[in-house]
């Protein structure tokens, strides 16, 4: 049990580790986005609205949530490697 | 310094490749000759050898071992240790180590009436360490002319490791052309000034005398 703990709590450190740095890149990104289409739209509200709002979809949307897979994926990939190697 | 640094990266390669060829699996197609168990005592090598079957007290020195026997499709002998990863390294994540053994007694043979087997295993044979690769799955097949098959999770791996890689090699290179190349030069520039500046110096007290 100790080696099964070990392992959660590496694989766990590591992973939240790249969930947040990519949360970070990603949401980054989509500012960056979002002034663009700013500067390229008609300009209905001011720059910084204009972005709050467009984060705050972006916060709600399927694309935030898919970073998740950086967790899922391994657990995913893991449990198959068990299946493979001991029942099949 | 380039003699250096080329020692320097042929070491780090050679290391990387012969973690990938201990750890990577691969297939011998092989004839079981017998299966054993053998109290083993780690010293050395105990780098080499896996774990306690897992539930298992894993702080004693020594432990039985379950062994594999085998001739080898080419003609030569080879031992396999049958031992649980667990949940360590490397992640093959067995822990069917006891039925695998069964079914390697299942599939015995004697040369008069051979039965071959393909065995996956990883790791390394060396009689300087005794040390013995580990199997991970057994399956018979017709003879022992039997292809292998396509080291496709293999080939994944490696692609991915090399597109990996070469990323962050491409990234280095332009991060060192935009900013390490110039200052460097930048310094280069500033020391030769700095010379000149001193060799004029020294001459004109030479001329002063």
């Amino acid at each position: 049990m100790i080696a099964l703990l070990q392992l959660v709590v590496v694989c766990f450190t590591i992973l939240t580790v790249i969930y947040v740095g990519l949360s970070i890149y990603s949401r980054r990104i989509r500012r960056g986005k979002l002034r663009q289409k700013w500067r390229n739209g008609p300009r209905l509200v001011d720059l910084d609205s204009f972005v709050q709002r467009g984060l705050k979809k972006y916060d709600n949307s399927i694309r935030r949530k898919l970073i998740l897979g950086v967790y899922i994926v391994p657990v995913g990939l893991v449990v198959m490697i068990i299946y493979l190697t001991n029942f099949n | 310094m380039g003699i250096i640094k080329w020692v320097f990266w042929i070491t780090v390669w050679t290391v990387v490749a012969a973690f990938f060829h201990y750890t990577l699996p691969q297939t011998d197609i092989v004839r079981i000759t017998e299966t054993y168990e053998k109290r083993i005592d780690f010293g050395e090598n105990s780098i080499f050898w896996s774990n306690a079957d897992v539930g298992n007290n894993t702080t004693l020195g020594n432990r039985d071992v379950f062994f594999i026997q085998s001739r080898r499709a080419k003609g030569d002998v080879m031992v396999y240790r049958n031992e649980d990863t667990g949940w360590g390294w490397p992640p093959y994540f067995k822990f069917d180590t006891t039925n695998l053994q069964a079914e390697a007694a299942d599939l015995k043979s004697t040369s008069d009436t051979p039965q071959y087997v393909s065995l996956k295993h990883y790791g390394w044979r060396n009689e300087f360490l005794s040390i013995f690769p580990n199997a991970i799955s057994i399956r018979p097949v017709a003879g022992p002319d039997v292809s292998k098959g396509i080291p496709f999770l293999n080939i994944i791996i490696l692609t991915l490791f090399v597109a990996f890689i070469y990323a962050i090699w491409v990234r280095w290179r332009r991060f060192k052309a935009r900013r390490i190349d110039p200052t460097l030069e930048r310094i280069e520039d500033d020391l030769a000034e700095k010379q000149g500046r001193f060799s004029s110096w020294m001459s004109g007290l030479k001329n002063k005398r």
